[in-house]
């Protein structure tokens, strides 16, 4: 088998290359945000004049709190009422388990292909 | 104008020589040396060294 | 050696022990106690953090003896990427090489946004008003370690080292003087942890708290980086990972029972900098700096390791030419990969001054999780290409494919729990990969030589 010899990149082809993979990174990172997508889902119920008692908190928990710098229970039940959605679709599940498996068959079976180049050019004397 | 707002000036004025040095220093090698002592470093030298000489 | 023929021959220089080793897996991790872990307990309480605790623990643990084995074998600079590159292949390695760029350069701008916010609260606290204009601290901090990396990794390192092992022992000692062994005890895990408070979101809970569970140990694994730079890597790597995931294990424990001790669990959930509010909550002053030094310190060393690991593969893909062959430059007189260092500072300012912190250590742990999802692949192509008796490794893990189908498992429920919550981000990176993995395949990679690419002196793999 012959030899690969790679062309060799100029310059400008090595910075075109750079600010193509900083576009793509930027992308991946930006695009969720910009749809308004990213982020987890955290709810709080509004509880009308709470108790310490009626937001379940006994009296060493008070005592933290209030330690903590929350004086009152209406201070302190926003952020003890907030909670994740963890609800979501089998659909959705099922296709991030497509995109993940297919990924990674992607890269193995393009990978395998590359590799066998390697070592036959590595190997071949 | 407190001790704060002297620690930020203070932040950016080091921050900016901290720069100067790494492009200043980054320039001066890149003139003095050429690229092929650059470039020079091989992967895994300490194994290729005992196995076969290096392909340039 | 490398350093013998200088004349016609620039390296990176052998000059770190197994501590520098150590300090490099702990101190990119360390900070990890000092913020963000606490949000698994919001994901799921106390006891789901815990648990959740472990059995990251358990997945790191196979993390770093499969890593530990391979890379005592391959010990270059990209670590795991030069790793792919032998065992599974070039578009395997391009991959992983990105991982690690990306998850490094995201914690690096995380842990400088928390200093720009830690400096801001201690202004706040001595009497500030008006508020800090937090961006030349953020500034600031990147510069210094840049510059720290650019001069030399024997310095860089040993910094790491001092800093680190100030941040470790105030977590001791914070754990020492609040849990009752010396003195005042005021733990009260019991009370904090009963009725609603157990598992308010039941076992679903615990699931959902593997994916920050992640980040008690994220970076761990960074400690090959460093392969081409260590004076006996064989050795001193495994001996250095291993070490490091027991200190962290340790680290986490204390961390967790202190902190689930003293907060309520909804307040812990979304705490800051928790060991800062344990510190608080335990009315010393004494306590209290020292916690606040101990944050400042495990911020910058996770940075600067952070700076050494991602501009090691950054320089790893330059020299190979997966990246532009530039970057493939090492300084005559500093041996550091001066070009790369360069290169990723403005990356990191870009994302720390520009991105919200969530979404940055998201985009973080989910390159981390890829990553951990190569390794297993690896190691049964490692042992089934090269059986043990064809290379003599310096390490070999025991129970082959045990850790590796564990670390498999924990890897796909470590998935779901990002999906729970952070799926939009999961399948967007994923698109990222596959996009950028097809340049590769199409583009990039006719720059690349074939053959030369495989250093090591090693056997025809078997099957080829």
């Amino acid at each position: 088998m012959a030899r690969y010899t790679p062309p060799t990149q100029g310059k400008l082809g090595q910075i075109i290359d750079v600010i193509v993979l900083l576009i793509m990174a930027i992308g991946a990172l930006y695009i969720p945000l910009w749809m308004g997508l990213a982020g987890s889902a955290v709810t709080s119920a509004a509880v009308e004049n709470p108790t310490w008692e009626s937001l379940g908190q006994n009296e060493t928990m008070v005592a933290q709190w209030e330690k903590l710098g929350f004086a009152d229970a209406a201070s302190a039940a926003e952020m003890i009422t907030a909670r994740f959605d963890y609800s979501f679709s089998i659909g959705a599940l099922l296709a991030m388990i497509v995109v993940i498996v297919g990924y990674y068959a992607i890269l193995l079976r393009f990978s395998e292909k590359e590799y066998r180049d390697v070592i036959a050019e590595k190997f071949e004397d | 104008m407190d001790m704060w707002n002297l620690l930020e000036l203070a932040a950016w004025g080091a921050s900016a020589l901290f720069g100067l040095f790494i492009v200043i220093d980054w320039i001066r090698t890149d003139s003095t040396y050429s690229e092929e002592i650059l470039m020079s470093s091989r992967e895994g030298e300490l194994e290729a060294m005992t196995e076969e000489s290096h392909r340039g | 050696m490398a350093q013998t023929d200088t004349t016609e021959h620039v390296g990176l220089a052998r000059v770190l022990g197994p501590a520098h080793v150590w300090a490099l897996g702990v101190g990119i991790v360390l900070v990890g106690e000092y913020m963000g872990w606490n949000f698994a307990v919001g994901k799921g309480g106390a006891y789901a953090a815990l648990m959740a605790c472990w059995f990251a623990g358990i997945l790191y643990t196979c993390v770093a003896m499969i890593d530990s084995e391979v890379t005592s074998t391959v010990a270059a600079a990209g670590g795991q990427y030069t790793q792919a590159k032998h065992i599974v292949g070039p578009l395997m390695a391009f991959n992983v090489g990105l991982y690690l760029v990306f998850a490094y350069t995201m914690l690096e701008a995380a842990n400088a946004i928390t200093v720009g916010f830690l400096v801001d609260t201690v202004a706040t606290m001595s009497g500030h008003e008006g508020g800090l204009d937090q961006r030349p601290f953020i500034i600031l901090s990147i510069m210094f370690l840049a510059w720290l990396n650019y001069r030399g990794v024997l310095a860089t390192l040993t910094f790491n080292l001092v800093i680190t092992a100030i941040a470790f022992t105030a977590i001791i000692i914070l754990f020492l003087s609040t849990s009752g062994i010396l003195g005042m005890g005021e733990m009260n895990h019991a009370a904090l942890m009963s009725g609603q408070a157990a598992m308010p979101y039941g076992w679903l809970g615990v699931l959902a708290a593997m994916h920050f569970g992640l980040w008690y140990y994220l970076g761990i694994e960074g400690t090959t980086q460093a392969a081409e730079e260590v004076r006996s890597p064989a050795r001193a790597l495994p001996f250095g990972t291993l070490a490091g995931v027991m200190t962290l294990a340790i680290a986490a424990t204390l961390t967790w029972y202190v902190c689930a001790g003293l907060m309520p669990w909804e307040y812990l959930g979304q705490s800051g900098v928790p060991l800062f509010d344990a510190a608080r909550l335990s009315g010393s002053t004494f306590l209290m700096v020292l916690l606040g030094i101990g944050t400042l310190f495990a911020t910058l060393a996770s940075a600067n390791g952070c700076i050494n690991d991602a501009s090691r593969a950054w320089f790893a893909m330059g020299r190979d030419k997966y990246l532009p062959g530039w970057f493939g430059a090492v300084h005559p007189k500093y041996r550091t990969p001066y070009r790369a260092i360069i290169f990723l500072v403005p990356i990191a300012l870009i994302f720390a001054l520009g991105a919200p912190l969530d979404q940055v250590i998201t985009f973080s742990i989910l390159s981390g999780l890829l990553e951990y999802t190569f390794m297993p692949l690896n190691i049964i192509l490692f042992r089934r290409k090269w059986p043990l008796d064809t290379i003599k490794r310096g390490y070999e893990h025991p129970f082959h494919p045990l850790p590796a189908m564990v670390l498999l498992g924990l890897c796909g429920l470590a998935f779901f729990a990002v999906f729970l919550g952070y799926g939009t981000q999961l399948v967007a990176m994923i698109v990222f990969y596959i996009v950028v993995s097809l340049w590769f395949h199409f583009w990039r990679y006719r720059f690349v030589n074939r053959g030369a690419q495989f250093t090591m002196p090693w056997p025809k793999p078997r099957g080829y």
